[in-house]
């Protein structure tokens, strides 16, 4: 089956996978690392999460490439090393991904901003994404491009993967909830996002990271309103606290599950889950979907 | 015009975030030899808070912060050499803020700097991935009132800790007052490491350094 068959099929509810960074964390990555490094580092590791999480349920994961972009390597000294660490990311998810199961290729921001806020252009974003679309391309099956909090950026991303690749593309946007509903740090409200990307050759209108499981619910009820195409929805576990030198989150699988179970009913058709949640979590989704 | 409405107008300018006519009422007040503090003081800094209740609202959001925020900036830049030749010293505290070592997250922190300046404070931005020694020598030699030290990520914020352990260790805890900004910083943190305080956003960094100062 492949992903547009996935989207055609009504009874299909898409299991994406859950958070990265959280497992590195458990694994006490070192500090500030790029933790797109580790595919060349400590490939064993990102192996060991894609497979946790491919033998959780998720029908689909994505690629250790979130950073992979020249502008934000470029912070860390690591533009040098693109091709190597993106090399190494397709290499480790195929080698651990089931048959019938998918390979996302994982897109995040560059961390650069646009003028006021920083000094970036829609040129140099462009560039940047298709820098990493290109060499992503041959081994993924379809794209994801996310946490991405300025619709300028998510368009020059989408003008950027569309140049090299026609592959199923799901498109999430991050929002924080204001007294005025969803909007972007940079202003952009749900509607005028939803709007822009309507008009785009994408597949799938996504949200991700910042918003908690109950947040991101409310944002799925608002968002069908605004589109007729398929919903991606990976929300974080509440928020992170901090003990100690370890992280947690708060939340209760069970609370995260139920919440995720309600936007399966509202209209989802791809979940999974950013920061905070695990194999664990993904799990327990399984189960629901499963049910239904 | 009268003054009342001269401030109101220069207040407008900035909620407007009017460069020409914010910059344009700076020179004018310079010109007319105004009271220059009540000018900063009744006239800027009013637009300027308003900026920030209208992003904490959810009105504004960072491009306006931001844009407000410098014009705010260029006309302190304008206003300060005047303010003091005219021996209207404004008392300007001084805070040293920086990213922490391992982490190149530096908007945030970039954002809170350009708040601050525009409230008046001297601010000297170290950047980000700063080694804590780096942070306490540069605090010395700043003669730092407030030392405020960022951190994103849940892997990088144990170095806000080190910050004060190390200031402890060499005694000059009792010299600056250490503030933590970033996502994950929450207030049972800030007790754990021993901190002043942690602000959730820019507005909120420049109500915590005032009410410290003011302490």
């Amino acid at each position: 089956m492949s992903f547009q068959d996935w989207l055609k099929d009504d009874s299909k509810i898409v299991l994406f996978d859950g958070a990265m960074g959280t497992e590195l964390i458990k694994r006490e990555l070192e500090p500030g690392k790029v933790s797109d490094l580790l595919n060349i580092e400590q490939p064993d590791i990102i192996s060991e999460i894609h497979k946790s999480y491919y033998d959780a349920g998720s029908d689909m994961c994505q690629t250790n490439t979130f950073g992979s972009t020249p502008m934000n390597l470029k912070r860390h000294n690591l533009e040098d090393r693109i091709e190597e660490i993106i090399e190494n990311a397709l290499k480790i998810i195929k080698k651990v991904r089931p048959s019938g199961c998918l390979i996302v290729g994982d897109i995040g921001p560059t961390g650069e901003f646009r003028p006021p806020v920083g000094n970036a252009s829609s040129d140099q974003w462009y560039s940047s994404f298709s820098n990493q679309a290109k060499l992503l391309e041959k081994g993924v099956d379809l794209w994801h491009v996310e946490t991405i909090s300025d619709l300028e950026e998510m368009l020059a991303a989408i003008k950027a993967v569309r140049d090299v690749s026609q592959k199923p593309l799901i498109s999430s946007i991050t929002y924080k909830k204001t007294k005025r509903g969803f909007f972007t740090i940079m202003g952009d409200s749900l509607e005028k996002c939803i709007e822009a990307l309507n008009n785009e050759k994408i597949d799938v209108i996504g949200a991700n990271c910042t918003l908690g499981s109950k947040d991101m619910l409310e944002l799925l009820k608002t968002a069908k309103n605004f589109t007729d195409k398929p919903i991606s929805v990976k929300p974080n576990a509440g928020q992170p606290v901090v003990k100690g030198d370890k992280t947690y989150y708060k939340q209760p699988v069970e609370d995260f599950v139920n919440d995720i179970r309600e936007m399966i009913e509202f209209g989802a058709k791809i979940v999974g889950g950013c920061c905070g949640t695990s194999p664990k979590t993904i799990k327990e989704i399984r189960k629901i979907i499963d049910s239904i | 015009m009268s003054i009342e409405e001269f401030y109101k107008e220069i207040s407008t300018a900035i909620v407007n975030l009017d460069e020409e006519k914010a910059v344009e009422y700076a020179n004018k007040a310079i010109k007319d030899n105004m009271r220059l503090l009540d000018v900063v003081e009744k006239g800027f800094a009013a637009g300027i808070r308003k900026v920030g209740e209208l992003w904490e609202e959810g009105e504004f959001f960072l491009p306006e912060l931001m844009r407000g925020a410098q014009i705010m900036q260029k006309c302190l830049d304008l206003l300060i050499p005047h303010l003091q030749s005219a021996s209207e010293k404004i008392s300007r505290s001084t805070v040293v803020i920086a990213t922490i070592e391992g982490d190149i997250h530096s908007i945030g922190k970039t954002i809170v700097a350009t708040m601050l300046r525009a409230y008046g404070y001297e601010v000297y931005d170290l950047g980000a991935d700063v080694p804590v020694e780096k942070i306490i020598e540069e605090a010395i030699e700043r003669k730092a009132d407030i030392i405020g030290v960022s951190a994103l990520l849940t892997t990088t914020m144990t170095g806000q800790k080190k910050v004060i352990e190390l200031l402890k260790e060499k005694n000059l805890a009792n010299k600056f007052k250490v503030i933590l900004g970033g996502a994950p910083v929450t207030n049972t943190w800030v007790e754990e490491c021993n901190a002043d305080g942690f602000a959730d956003n820019a507005i909120d960094a420049v109500r915590l350094v005032k009410s410290l100062l003011d302490k």
